[in-house]
């Protein structure tokens, strides 16, 4: 009783300081407050009492989570979640660059990455992600919730170095044509395009004449 | 090995870059570029900002007060046998 309640112990001390990020990849996983709880619960269920497979002193948040996107995997398979369509379409690596060009959004001075990205809410961003294919989706959760490297996420979910690459690279892609079209869709772009045309009509009162009279 | 990056060279190598994936080397050799061409230094600085905001706000979660007692709760009545 005493060495199962000493490993119990060992566990929750283990699991604690990991939770937040572990609920953080649920939620970007699932998208959905309740989901996430249930995946968590879940995963440490199935982690304790696979506990004693952990070698201790590697990497317990890496574990951990392997065993959540295993199961959410599994989820989604039972659920048949989404079409796994993957657009082979080669997106260029500054589609968002160019599109801001394009608008004029480089001319004031200000950076437009931060004049896009301040006005999305969180929600704004959580709908581009869900968006993306399943497989892109889950790298992308966990590299933009905990930094992990492309090794330390290859290891969670089990496939090649090269594989988590293309699949974050091509998720990025992805995500900036979402961001793009949210942002136009919310106005955020032509909001920025008539501050800059007012500026541009600050001008003494001759030349902006010469101006409309062009 | 090269001494110093084509504007091609270093644009192949902005993902990398900005996930911290190059060696010392290619970093430095990245870096080098950036501060001699401005206008590669415009889109990483661009790259930069996107996902660095993106990530701002992925990371801005209200974990469930009681997540931890929930949890905790969960495994005192989980028997594994």
């Amino acid at each position: 009783m005493a060495v199962v309640s000493s490993a119990a112990k060992l566990f929750e001390s283990n699991l604690e300081p990991i939770l937040g990020t572990a609920y953080g990849v649920a939620l970007r996983l699932t998208h959905n407050a309740a989901d996430a709880e249930d995946l968590v619960q879940e995963a440490a269920v199935k982690s304790f009492c696979g506990f004693h497979t952990f070698q201790t002193g590697t990497n317990f948040k890496a574990w951990f989570l392997r065993i959540m996107t295993n199961a959410f995997f599994k989820r989604c398979r039972k659920k048949r979640c989404e079409p796994q369509i993957i657009d082979l379409e080669d997106d260029s690596a500054l589609y968002l660059y160019n599109k801001t060009c394009e608008a004029g959004l480089h001319e004031t001075g200000d950076n437009p990455g931060e004049i896009l990205l301040r006005k999305m809410d969180t929600e704004d961003i959580t709908a581009a992600m869900a968006e993306l294919p399943l497989e892109y989706r889950v790298v992308a959760a966990l590299y933009f919730m905990d930094e992990f490297s492309y090794q330390e996420i290859a290891d969670i979910i089990d496939c090649p170095v090269g594989t988590v690459r293309s699949r974050l690279h091509r998720g990025r892609r992805k995500l900036q044509k979402s961001l793009w079209r949210i942002a136009q869709e919310q106005g955020i772009v032509a909001e920025h395009q008539k501050k800059r045309r007012f500026k541009e009509n600050d001008r003494p009162n001759d030349l902006r004449r010469n101006i409309q009279t062009a | 090995m090269i001494d110093q990056m084509t504007c091609e060279e270093t644009f192949r190598r902005l993902e990398d870059f900005l996930d911290r994936e190059l060696s010392a080397d290619e970093c430095r050799l990245v870096q080098e570029h950036l501060e001699i061409c401005a206008i590669c230094a415009k889109e990483f600085e661009f790259e930069a900002t996107v996902w660095s905001e993106v990530r701002a706000k992925l990371q801005h979660i209200i974990v469930p007060p009681n997540l931890r007692e929930k949890v905790s709760l969960l495994l005192k009545e989980t028997e594994c046998f």
